[in-house]
């Protein structure tokens, strides 16, 4: 007889996998203002950079607002890149922990939401249950991985930010 | 006791391994909701794996200077369309589970389908003006 695994917690899981849903579009929401809208903050740069242009050494320029924005904390006259718009919440020492708050709940939401649908999925479509079972226990060891990964680089940005001279 | 029985209706009985449905509404936005989906986790692994270079402001520079190629800009237009699509058949799903059918899903689906139009122009117009201008402009 196949295995379905526990009832109660498939039952918890697909709960879960709603309320993480709902909650993402929110965090979405917010993560997309930030880092897409607001022009002070913004760190995508709606622009085409050729790889011939990037390997010339050419950058992302950014909004005005953007740039004054870092060299309001930094300094006249200096060089603004990605990583110094980016650094203006992750290296401010009261924005920081807010966003990055924010971003550990993010990742967590975002990964549980993705690999539990994502193992629905393959569920469907993988018949045996041995292949169920390795790619059950595959995608979630990324999933770890990549919560390992996320959390430190979140935590760990923009220590030691020295800003551009 | 002999009772007259109306001959029972054929049942395909050949063992193909695909069955083919017919493709409606409802169907139609579930397959979508899955490619989506799937499209977003491979998406995530990308992006979580990027954030490494967030202790490393050349590796970052570099990274997002190659983000602005022009594939990276039509891939972030793709991307806007799965992330709005996946997140509006999300709520509906949501909403269908948890508030029950209503007759109306067909008007729910089609208003759904109108916000998200206006999400991609709205969304959108910036990207593929990028893209028009490089190419054309």
């Amino acid at each position: 007889m196949p295995r379905y695994g526990n009832a109660r917690s498939n039952a918890r899981n697909w709960f879960i996998h709603r309320i993480t849903g709902t909650f993402l579009v929110f965090l979405l929401i917010t993560h997309f203002w930030v880092q897409h809208y607001d022009s002070e903050l913004a760190s995508v740069a709606h622009q085409v950079i050729t790889t011939e242009q990037a390997e010339a050494g050419e950058l992302p320029t950014y909004p005005d607002a953007a740039q004054e924005g870092v060299r309001a904390r930094v300094g006249e006259g200096v060089e603004v890149t990605p990583y110094d718009v980016v650094m203006q919440r992750l290296a401010d020492p009261v924005y920081a922990v807010l966003w990055k708050a924010f971003n550990l709940f993010f990742l967590v939401f975002a990964l549980h939401h993705g690999f539990y649908g994502l193992n629905n999925v393959m569920s469907d479509y993988i018949r045996s249950d041995s292949g169920k079972l390795i790619a059950k226990t595959l995608s979630w060891t990324l999933a770890v991985i990549l919560f390992i990964v996320g959390a430190y680089s979140v935590i760990t940005a923009g220590w030691g930010y020295t800003p551009p001279m | 006791m002999a009772t007259e029985t109306t001959e029972r209706p054929q049942v395909a009985t050949d063992t193909k391994r695909f069955q083919w449905y017919k493709v409606r509404t409802g169907m139609f936005a579930w397959m979508l909701h899955r490619l989506t989906g799937v499209a977003l986790v491979v998406y995530l692994t990308v992006h979580i794996w990027g954030l490494r270079t967030l202790s490393d402001a050349d590796a970052f520079n570099a990274l997002i200077t190659s983000y602005h190629a022009p594939i990276f800009k039509v891939g972030e237009f793709l991307l806007l369309g799965a992330v709005v699509y996946h997140a509006l058949n999300g709520l509906r799903i949501v909403l269908i589970d948890f508030l029950g059918w209503s007759p109306n899903q067909k008007r729910l689906f089609w208003t759904l389908g109108a916000v998200a139009a206006i999400i991609m122009v709205v969304g959108g117009y910036p990207i593929i003006a990028t893209l028009v201008s490089h190419f054309f402009g």
